[in-house]
């Protein structure tokens, strides 16, 4: 159950991967893994979203996390990034025990994200946001300090300048700086938390769908930029992606995790999975999926709450090309 | 012991019928209807002029008042405002309903005279009948609260349960887009649940004015009282909000029987009740650390998905913003500058009476300048400004007064003073939404006033508190350069505060709570320095009130006062510094300026507080104020363009290929990788 850039060596086959792996959840998992989760569960009220999940990222390297429609994938990032609180399961964050921290205090430690539906500030202009991410997590006492602080009024360090104007060319956002948020598409809106997460120089992004409402190009550029930032930086950055474009997701992903009506039924390289007949159960709505142990009683929330988007199809898992 | 329980279940209908009106509004239309009060103040006074100004018979006079006036009230308003603040930001509908809240009071009083009324006959006819029950006395007029609480409650659950009407209410309560999709006109349900609201409304005013009289400012505690219920109902629980309601009343009347009847603090904690229950939930609240959340108890995930994002919001909106980017440094400045230098020079040019009245303007504007920061920036309606200001005026005559301190040290204490109790107000209400800061904020305004600012100490035989000026401005003209000296420095720090990196955070707390917590900052803590701050500044500006107007009486700083402040503000605009200025111009010379030559029109007063509540209810629609939106026109006139429409175009090149769809020429990524 776990990962790098190689095949992971302790996984179990992928036809069997699902339940018998899980460790218990009081184990915490090696120090070396940049992020990990022992046995998630998540209720709402009589909705299971999640049950019983692990999942381990190791230190610069991609995971991917991917299921149908209603898996429980956003459930899972909410669970990871601290805003959604599990009902049981714990959370590791580079070796530390994150189960019970906030948001905020992740964020300290070096964990960002972006949403489904991008979380921006609407009064703010793009490079604002990135400026904003980066004394966060750098400069922390100026959230409260700069407004007594003619200090604040001096242009900013080098330092500053260079980490966000990079980022911003490097997403090629420069044109658009100065911009506020709410005049801009949502093609460059997501654009834009990507760069607000990475401006806080982040050990650990989560991006939740960061490839919706982009057109194949920007998705397929968008894809090189993370492999280009993973691979550049100290450091080392992991990302755990959550996309309905399976595609992508095993085009990037050196380890991928599959989620179905809330249960992790499958984890391995994106070569393992795209054979794994579990995967294709869930995929292709097989009447009799192998490992799927989901209580009849209990719907996903994620599914009742969402509409009915359709799965990907095999074509999606054998790759678009 | 059942006597005073008895009692005490009348006051608790009254609380129980206006808390069901209320949650029954904001579940059905995400609307917290904060002129209820007025409403019912409104129904009661015309019941007063149609059966005992007119003589109709009780039965004639509560139907056209209760059954046919109110429900018509309801349907107006839905029509005339409410219909299109279906999908408005929840601070939007509450300054809307602040709006409502300030106009239709004046509005009685220009329709029915202004005559103060002590005794109001309820629906009982005089004499009132006593009956017997369990040994205990009770008033026919009690009967009725009763029978009317059972009534509706009883008849309210048998409709929303079982009939197809209440099928639809509570299908719209679910997901109002849904209901639509599926064939049924939510518009229509909404009428009818408007009406329903009002009609309650109608039927607490007519009940509670025996009790309380048929003064406005009563009737607005008395629905504070209730809006306490509906907070421990977190705003959506309508039989535990009804339940407490009942309980408010029979605690209040326990505390009657058996509390020392000659104690002050005996009638001061009677009055603090409703005020307890919600410390109550507040401290629940915060050992149980969970967030209540108040924008996601309405509508279902598509009315949430349809809810226009970066419009409709209170200051700041989007398209606001972009304009302010593109007009440039001088566009930005200059207009502002000018305004502030010929404001700022006519002191020089009026004399005598007039030049006193602008050192009160200024102080005011100070004032005003904390709504910039907490409701501007903050995107937070804080109702107890005035309150704030009160604790400022009251702290630095008392420390200055009569422990001889250097009045603008004593003022400086007043303003730290307010703001630690804006930084505890802040603490306990922000974590749990905007609306329950409104709530709060209201409901602490209230307490002040009643518990705090009535104290002997305070109010001195009814003389008030006086305080000297500082050494060095003692006359009018001087005095009133030192208040915009202040106003100009606090407007300065704003300035600063909007730029820096504290101000970029409150930003992204106010728009984006996932988005700010998930990138390390914390939310609460954002909002509660900016309401620290205002609280501050509030605190100072209550203090050269106190110096510009000495002696004062601390009733000067009531509740509802501070509400037709921030309708005035909002008419404005609430964002701009200027308008904090401009606001407190407009504050006090019209009323000046109407007294001194014209005494003999006395509704004009009136006229005036329909004309600030109208233009609170018009910042659903210009959320920036009028001087923004004025501002914009003339730029466009002078620019020779017609006005950019909300949310246009965006600004500068943004048709040229941005994002990483720019990158070019690019492998297939699968290429790449696989």
């Amino acid at each position: 159950m776990t990962t790098a850039a190689a095949p992971p060596p302790s996984p179990p086959p992928p036809s069997s991967s699902a339940g018998p792996a899980v460790a218990p959840a009081d184990v915490p998992p090696g120090s070396a893994a940049a992020l990990a989760a022992r046995g998630v569960t998540v209720r709402f009220g009589g909705l299971m979203a999640l049950h019983d999940v692990s999942i381990e990222v190791e230190p610069g390297a991609i995971a991917g996390l991917v299921g149908p429609n209603g898996a429980g994938k956003s459930t899972l990032l909410g669970v990871l990034s601290g805003l959604q609180r599990p009902n049981a399961g714990k959370v590791w964050l580079r070796g530390e025990d994150v189960t019970q921290a906030s948001p905020r205090a992740r964020a300290a430690r070096g964990l960002a994200r972006t949403f489904q539906q991008p979380e921006l500030f609407m009064g703010l202009t793009v490079r604002e946001h990135l400026v904003l991410a980066y004394r966060a997590r750098t400069a922390r006492h100026r959230l409260w300090r700069d407004m007594f602080d003619p200090r604040s009024l001096l242009p900013a360090s080098r330092t500053e300048n260079d980490r966000v104007d990079g980022l911003l060319e490097l997403l090629r956002l420069t044109r658009v700086a100065k911009a506020p948020v709410a005049a801009l598409p949502l093609g460059v809106l997501r654009l834009v938390e990507v760069g607000r997460a990475l401006a806080s120089d982040p050990q650990v992004l989560l991006l939740d769908e960061p490839l919706s409402g982009l057109d194949i190009k920007a998705s397929e550029n968008l894809l090189l930029v993370f492999r280009q930032i993973v691979d550049q930086a100290d450091p080392p950055l992991s990302l755990v992606i959550v996309e309905h474009d399976v595609a992508a997701v095993l085009s990037l992903s050196d380890t991928v995790f599959v989620l179905d009506f809330g249960e992790r039924i499958a984890v391995g390289t994106p070569e393992q999975i795209r054979n794994d007949a579990a995967v294709r159960a869930a995929y292709l709505g097989d009447s009799e999926p192998a490992q799927r142990a989901t209580p009849t009683s209990e719907i996903p929330a994620e599914a009742a709450a969402s509409g009915s988007e359709p799965s990907p199809s095999l074509a999606d898992l054998e790759g678009r090309s | 012991m059942l006597q005073f329980v008895i009692a005490g279940l009348v006051l608790g209908g009254i609380y129980a019928i206006a808390s069901a009106g209320l949650v029954i509004t904001y579940t059905s239309s995400g609307i917290l209807n904060f002129a209820f009060g007025a409403m019912a103040f409104f129904i009661a006074r015309f019941y007063y002029y149609l059966h005992t100004q007119e003589s109709w018979s009780i039965a004639a006079a509560a139907v056209v008042s209760i059954v046919l006036a109110a429900p018509a009230m309801g349907v107006v308003l839905y029509f005339l405002l409410f219909r299109y603040l279906r999908l408005s930001a929840p601070l939007i509908k509450v300054v809307a309903t602040i709006g409502l809240l300030v106009a239709i009071p004046s509005l009685a009083t220009l329709a029915f005279g202004n005559q103060a009324i002590q005794q109001a006959p309820g629906l009982a006819p005089e004499p009132v009948a006593v009956y017997q029950f369990l040994g205990v006395p009770v008033t026919l007029d009690q009967v009725i609260v009763y029978a009317c609480v059972i009534v509706t409650v009883v008849a309210g659950a048998l409709v929303l349960r079982y009939t197809e009407v209440g099928l639809k209410v509570r299908a719209m309560v679910d997901s109002p887009a849904m209901t639509g999709l599926s064939g049924t006109n939510p518009g229509a349900i909404s009428v009818g649940v408007w009406a329903v609201s009002t009609f309650f409304a109608g039927l607490v005013g007519v009940l509670a004015a025996p009790i309380i009289g048929l003064d406005s400012g009563k009737f607005t505690v008395l629905i504070a009282a209730s809006l306490a219920a509906v907070v421990a109902a977190k705003l959506r629980n309508l039989p535990v909000a009804v339940l407490v309601g009942l309980a408010m009343g029979v605690a209040t009347s326990l505390f009657q029987r058996y509390l020392p009847p000659a104690s002050q603090w005996t009638t001061e904690i009677i009055d603090a009740v409703p005020f307890m229950v919600i410390a109550l939930f507040l401290v629940y609240s915060l050992i149980r650390g969970g967030r209540v959340g108040d924008n996601e108890g309405w509508g279902g995930v598509l009315d949430r998905a349809i809810t226009p994002q970066g419009e409709s919001r209170l200051a700041g909106s989007a398209s606001g913003t972009v304009e302010t980017a593109s007009v440039g440094v001088v566009g930005k400045y200059a207009g502002p500058l000018l305004l502030m230098v010929v404001v700022g020079a006519l002191p020089m040019i009026v004399s005598g009476y007039w030049v006193g009245l602008f050192a009160q303007a200024f102080a005011y504007a100070v004032i005003f300048l904390s709504w910039t920061i907490v409701t501007g920036e903050g995107g937070m309606l804080w109702l107890c400004q005035i309150t704030f200001a009160g604790v400022g005026a009251l702290t630095t005559a008392q420390l200055a007064s009569n422990h001889g301190w250097p009045v603008l040290a004593a003022a400086l204490v007043g303003g730290l003073v307010a703001m630690v109790m804006g930084a505890l107000v802040g603490f306990l209400s922000i974590r749990l939404g905007d609306l329950y800061v409104a709530l709060v904020t209201l409901t602490f305004g209230l307490l002040m006033e009643n518990l705090v600012f009535t104290l002997p100490t305070f109010v001195n035989q009814g003389l008030g508190l006086s305080v000297n000026r500082p050494g060095f401005a003692t006359t009018d003209l001087t005095f009133t350069y030192l208040s915009l000296l202040v106003f100009v420095v606090i407007a300065l720090f704003i300035v600063n505060f909007r730029r820096s990196t504290t101000g970029l955070a409150l930003n992204a707390a106010r728009w984006s709570e996932a988005g700010a917590r998930t990138s390390g900052i914390s939310v609460v803590q954002q909002k509660v320095i900016a309401g620290s701050l205002a609280a501050f500044i509030a605190g100072i500006g209550g203090a050269l009130i106190a110096m510009a107007q000495s002696p004062f009486q601390p009733a000067e700083f009531a509740t509802f006062q501070g509400v037709v402040w921030l309708a005035i503000f909002v008419t404005i605009g609430v964002r701009s510094n200027v308008a904090a200025l401009i606001a407190g111009v407009m504050f006090v010379f019209p009323d000046a300026l109407f007294q001194y030559y014209l005494p003999s029109w006395t509704t004009l007063p009136e006229i005036l507080s329909v004309l600030f509540g109208l233009g609170a209810i018009s910042a659903a629609k210009y959320p920036e104020g009028a001087l923004a939106e004025n501002s914009r026109r003339l730029r466009a006139l002078l620019q020779g363009f017609r006005p950019a429409r909300p949310g246009g175009e965006p600004p500068g090149d943004l048709g040229v290929p941005v994002g990483v769809a720019a990158v070019s020429p690019a492998p297939r990524i699968s290429e790449q990788v696989s």
